[in-house]
């Protein structure tokens, strides 16, 4: 009789009102008088159990629920979502501003916030935060000569239109995506366009994108808004992370090796996408359903089918919009006749008999050897080298005469057919104006050995325990189940409605995931920690939120008040009184919140490894403000089988070395010594947050390293004509006039060992190198 | 148990505090890793398979299709090496490790190896990090982070490169993934003007003397006091200050540690120090017994670079004869003179020399004269703390082609290896994106019958 009532039931819909109205009637004469469970916040689960079954164990007062009152019971309970926070509605609450809500916190700890940072600490702390850079001294003297009132909030205006802005917080972005310009792994070799995505993301934080915007853009900007360049490079997000070349070139089609490469390939995809813009780890359900949080192993092998249709390759596109739009149409055409194409090709590569195999086996031994031996070294072996090349072309030319008796003349006739197709589209292609090019995500491309364009998307399947050979059932695209939005591609979409669907999922007003974790991210890189210490995870193996409701409201806002402009988040946040708290220790209240979780203090925050670095330049006089373009290879560069990066010979004044530290070219498989010891972080891992270490290899780098004492002498030489050149160099290292002891005492430093060691010892300064 | 995970822990920890405490008692102190990039032969060196010399020249068939990373199966191809038996064991090896196979008898050579992948990079990282993807911390990064320091000097990992040039991946292959920077491995590139990068000022800066460096350092502890007095509370500000204690110690003791002056003639000889062929493998394995005697706890030596030509790695797909020949005439020697040499001074009772390759290669043929790669079985070997001598853990087939009695995956071995320091690989955790990682993922198991 259940069951079949359960059937109707499905159907139906329960209304909190409904739902409540029962509760009260059937449980509340019992329930509200005990600790049994509590009424103003069910368990849904729960309570369909204990009403469920042949002989309900509830109610205990009173005669079993009715049909209809069970159905509503099961509805709801069907329709719930998971308890864990992160996956309830948005609340809003009665707060309505960031120190409201942090102040009760304290209060009710007994806590007092604390007082308001000088002036000068104020304006270092904001410059850094917001451009990376410390400010000059003209920049401070003017911030501590502007009486009016609103000097703070002009302040931050100031900071937050200019273009410095854009670079800073663009470096946060590519830490969270874990951007590089190298593949990793064997044969890592350069990417040489994937900057045009770098100068993306500056240019939209710098525009003030809205955020849903900004996002939709990086998933599915080709689909979403074909016309525009713009758009179209903003997809070098999803190709932001390692590649195998060795897999997807060298490896022939059909073998593990390339289904697993394939496959780890979207996991890489899968759990950017997830956990930049959701802070949830689906890549957890790759081998088994998620452990700890409501993500079945179908839900991530059906992520991973929304990037089935694509690989990371250059991706042509064109400043004149009339071009890229020709460009694309041709394209278009070619993918077409591709996929026409490419099954008789198929047919050729693949013909096979056993003269074939023998033949070929004889071929590849030629060439190991000839590769082998290199440039000939002795008449013998230049006699050797002929003979195998002699061999090879022989065994070549037999191999095709043996192809064109195997394979039907009408497989070539059609394929010349198309070829022929091909001609004019190819021809129409070579005679637009030659295009720019972006690393991006990728469903068509020219093939490079065995790395050849989907066409299709390719099949995904559910694999147990991750395992390429154990594929079960297909996966369909789609998103997380548990947060029950619309996901509109359906069955067998195309490659571009499936990415299209999931920004639209992503950006979906109602997917509370995406809305907390960006103003968590944001919060994060302002105060050093964010709302959620564990920003890319709001599953129960990551941390509570420790303002909730602080949280949901700033998530609210960010949504609904602010419409997703990063700026508005930005001046919210620094103008409130919480972040202008003074970074002092206070014992008592150290007592109670010793890691300042409840920020009854600011953090003070050790200055990251482009801005050490920026900060050395702009204190010599050196910093080039030029953005944007090509990245500045601050290695010597030797392209070879793996390339080799040496940056020990890299000379600090060469061209292009005084660009902003975004602006560097970012080796995976070889980091830069001196950036890697300040903590930058390895491109091969998504990076929410980086940590901080401080070892001895680090104080070497800081005092040793060929760029600080470089910078120190070019800083040395800046400050040497003013009349007071040690107080010059202290303002322009820490944003200060020295007290009369120590201008005496560094005089007779200065007076012993000249200017350039001075700057060394500020760079290395505790007061250079962190920020109140 | 979740080490060090406070933030302020990790800053001080690694300048202030000594040898954190392992989770056992340890049978061993510390280890020297030798990697041979590129893929070095199983049934070329340990794995003696008398079916290759009856079948040799004849179409290799094992029964089902076989898979190769390049090529189509040539003909079973026999070792172009001799083999012997060794020790009171009676370990076949052949010619190639003649000197090494006179430690038989130290040696556990587990035969049943296989990998995750057959493409280098992947497969490299996994013999590394546990991982066939980048982004995650080394074995010695790991053992770092669970142990803590011995020495107040030098760095508690350290690698030492090929000379001719990085292997596949790069450092990555040593790095600390998302560990903390300070687990990742300090390179050094002895016989190179700086070995050490940044260890001392770098050269051509006229402003630099010696007095400037020394009056300067302290005119800097000066300014951080000053700094940190008015700035309770910050142990980061205090860890700063003792870095700068703690650099002028290693770059005091860094340059002692390669002075391989004072070693005597027959040291020398030992490792093979004046012999050309031998020379850089030799310094490097004494090299790393300095460091290991002082204090440091994982050194790595990689022979091989990257994949490229002219052929500079183990990855002979071309002509084995040559490369293989080479690359092990170069190591051979010195590898078993430290073992003799840590024998003699009775640091192998608590010193594991751990031998790895990222797979293995094939039984037949490629091409004439090479062999394309084999992740199905190969061998890794252990010898010194905590390792029972003369035994040959699990076996390849009659082939040397797949691990079929007791296959393991380097998670085994790296769970070995760190209960040997006294670490139990399912509680040496460190949470990341979600998931309380491991150095041995979801799996491993300490292999009982390697421990002596």
């Amino acid at each position: 009789m259940r069951l079949l009532l359960a059937l109707f039931a499905a159907a139906t819909w329960a209304s909190e009102a409904e739902v409540q109205a029962i509760l009260r009637s059937r449980c509340a004469s019992c329930h509200a008088s005990t600790n049994h469970f509590a009424l103003d916040d069910p368990d849904p689960a729960k309570i369909l159990a204990a009403v469920s079954g042949p002989k309900p164990r509830m109610p205990k007062a009173g005669p079993p629920l009715t049909n209809g009152e069970w159905a509503v019971i099961e509805a709801w309970a069907r329709d719930a979502r998971p308890k864990w926070w992160s996956f309830q509605p948005l609340r809003t609450s009665a707060g309505h501003g960031i120190d409201e809500f942090v102040r009760g916190t304290l209060q009710a700890k007994g806590i007092a916030p604390s007082k308001e940072a000088d002036r000068r600490t104020l304006v270092r702390r904001l410059t850094f935060d917001l451009h990376g850079l410390p400010p000059t001294p003209a920049q401070i003297r003017a911030f501590l000569d502007d009486p009016a009132p609103g000097a703070y909030e002009r302040l931050v205006d100031r900071l937050l239109a200019a273009p410095q802005y854009g670079e800073r917080w663009a470096r946060h972005w590519l830490d969270v995506i874990h951007y590089g310009e190298s593949h990793g792994y064997d044969k890592d070799k350069p990417r040489l366009n994937a900057w045009p995505y770098r100068d993306y993301v500056i240019q939209s934080l710098n525009h003030d994108k809205p955020y849903a915007l900004f996002v939709k853009e990086q998933i599915a900007g080709d689909v979403l808004y074909p016309e525009s360049a713009e758009a179209k490079i903003a997809t070098g997000f999803l190709a932001a992370g390692p590649w195998d070349f060795v897999g997807h070139q060298e490896l022939k089609e059909g073998t593990f090796d390339k289904d697993n490469t394939r496959t780890l390939d979207r996991d890489d995809v899968v759990a950017q996408v997830m956990s930049t813009f959701t802070s949830v780890t689906a890549h957890c359900a790759r081998c088994h359903d998620h452990k700890f949080d409501p993500i079945p192993q179908k839900d991530y092998y059906n992520l991973q089918a929304v990037f089935a249709g694509i690989d990371r390759a250059d991706q042509p596109f064109d400043d004149d919009p009339a071009v890229y739009s020709r460009r694309r149409a041709l394209l278009a055409r070619k993918r077409e006749v591709q996929r026409r194409l490419q099954p008789l090709l198929d047919q050729v590569e693949r013909a096979s008999n056993p003269e074939i195999v023998a033949l070929d086996i004889s071929i590849q031994d030629a060439s190991l050897l000839i590769t082998h031996m290199g440039t000939p070294k002795t008449p013998a072996e230049a006699e050797e080298k002929a003979r195998l090349e002699a061999r090879r072309i022989a065994d070549r030319k037999r191999r095709e005469e043996i192809v064109n008796t195997l394979i039907g003349a009408e497989v070539f006739a059609g394929t010349d057919r198309i070829k022929a197709e091909m001609a004019p589209i190819d021809a129409a292609l070579a005679a637009l104006p030659a295009p720019r090019l972006v690393y991006a995500g990728a469903n068509f491309f020219q093939r490079a050995g065995n790395f050849r364009p989907p066409l299709e998307p390719r099949p995904v399947h559910v694999l147990a325990r991750g395992n390429v050979r154990a594929a079960g059932e297909p996966a369909q695209a789609g998103a997380l189940s548990v947060l029950r939005l619309p996901f509109s591609a359906s069955d067998g979409a195309s490659e571009g409605a499936r990415r299209g669907s999931l920004a639209e999922w992503i950006t979906h007003r109602e997917n509370v995931l995406t809305w907390r974790s960006v103003v968590n991210r944001v919060w994060q890189y302002h105060f050093g920690t964010g709302l959620v210490e564990s920003s890319n995870d709001f599953g129960r193996m990551g941390a509570k939120p420790s303002h909730p409701e602080l949280l949901d409201w700033l998530a609210l806002w960010f949504r609904d008040e602010a419409r997703g402009s990063l700026k508005q988040l930005h001046r919210l946040i620094v103008t409130s009184a919480t972040y202008r708290q003074s970074s002092a220790h206070r014992e008592e209240a150290a007592k109670i919140d010793a890691d300042n979780k409840l920020l009854w203090r600011m953090n003070r925050m050790r200055v990251d490894a482009e801005a050490v670095r920026d900060a050395m330049l702009l204190a010599a006089g050196k910093l080039d403000p030029a953005m944007g373009g090509p990245s500045v290879r601050m290695f010597l560069f030797k392209d070879d089988h793996s390339p080799v990066y040496d940056y020990a010979g890299f000379a600090p004044d060469s061209p292009g070395a005084y660009r902003r530290s975004i602006y560097r070219f970012i080796v995976r498989s070889v980091p830069d010594p001196f950036m890697d010891r300040l903590d930058c972080p390895d491109p091969s891992i998504l990076t929410p947050k980086r940590s901080t270490t401080i070892t001895a290899i680090q104080a070497l780098a800081l005092w040793n390293n060929a760029f600080v004492l470089r910078m120190a002498e070019h800083f040395a030489e800046r400050v040497q004509g003013a009349p007071q050149p040690i107080e010059l160099a202290y303002w322009h290292a820490l944003g200060r006039p020295p007290s009369p002891g120590e201008a005496n005492r560094h005089a007779a430093y200065v007076r012993e060992h000249g200017l350039a060691n001075f700057a060394r010892v500020l760079f290395n300064a505790n007061e250079f190198l962190f920020v109140d | 148990m979740r080490r060090r995970d406070l933030f302020f822990g990790t800053a001080l920890a690694h300048t202030l505090s000594l040898d954190a405490a392992p989770h056992h008692p340890p049978r061993a102190k510390r280890v020297i890793q030798f990697f041979m990039s590129g893929a070095a032969s199983q049934c070329d060196t340990f794995d003696y398979k008398p079916k290759l010399i009856q079948m040799a020249g004849r179409n290799w068939d094992p029964g089902e299709k076989v898979e190769l990373f390049q090529s189509n199966p040539g003909v079973v191809m026999p070792s172009p090496w001799a083999w012997k038996q060794y020790g009171q064991c009676g370990k076949w090896v052949s010619d190639l490790f003649r000197h090494t196979a006179g430690h038989a008898d130290e040696i556990a050579f587990i035969a049943s190896m296989q990998s995750k992948s057959n493409i280098h990079g992947p497969a490299t990282f996994m013999q590394n990090t546990g991982f066939i993807l980048p982004g995650f911390p080394s074995a010695g990064a790991w053992v770092s982070y669970g142990l803590g320091r011995l020495s107040e000097n030098l760095p508690e990992y350290v690698v030492l490169p090929d000379p001719r040039g990085m292997p596949p991946n790069g450092p990555a292959n040593w790095g600390s993934g998302f560990l903390p920077a300070a687990h990742q491995a300090t390179a050094i590139r002895a016989g190179t003007p700086a070995p050490i990068h940044d260890l001392h000022a770098a050269t051509g800066y006229a402003h630099v003397t010696p007095a400037s460096e020394k009056a300067g350092l302290g005119l800097l502890a000066e300014m951080n006091r000053a700094h940190l007095d008015s700035r309770a509370g910050d142990s980061r500000l205090e860890a700063r200050i003792a870095s700068y204690e703690m650099a002028a110690r290693l770059q005091f003791s860094a340059p002692e540690v390669l002075e391989l002056g004072g070693e005597s003639k027959a040291t020398r000889a030992l490792y093979g120090v004046d012999d050309e062929i031998t020379r850089d493998m030799g310094q490097r394995c004494l090299v790393g017994r300095r460091l290991l005697e002082r204090g440091v706890r994982f050194v790595q030596i990689w022979s091989g670079a990257d994949n490229g030509f002219p052929r500079r790695n183990w990855d002979s797909h071309e002509n084995l004869a040559k490369d293989h020949g080479e690359l092990a005439t170069a190591i051979d020697k010195p590898i078993a003179g430290l073992i003799a040499d840590l024998k003699a001074r009775g640091l192998l009772d608590d010193t594991i020399v751990f031998w790895t390759t990222e797979f293995g290669r094939m039984p037949c043929s490629q091409g004439s004269k090479g062999r394309d790669h084999n992740p199905f079985g190969f061998t890794s070997w252990l010898a010194g703390g905590g390792i029972r001598g003369g035994v040959t853990y699990g076996a390849t087939d009659e082939w040397s082609y797949k691990a079929i009695d007791k296959p393991v995956y380097c998670y085994d071995v790296h769970a070995t290896l760190l209960h040997l320091l006294g670490l139990d690989h399912t509680r040496l955790t460190y949470r990341h994106n979600g998931i309380d990682r491991r150095l041995t993922d979801v799996h491993g198991a300490v292999l009982p019958e390697i421990i002596g």
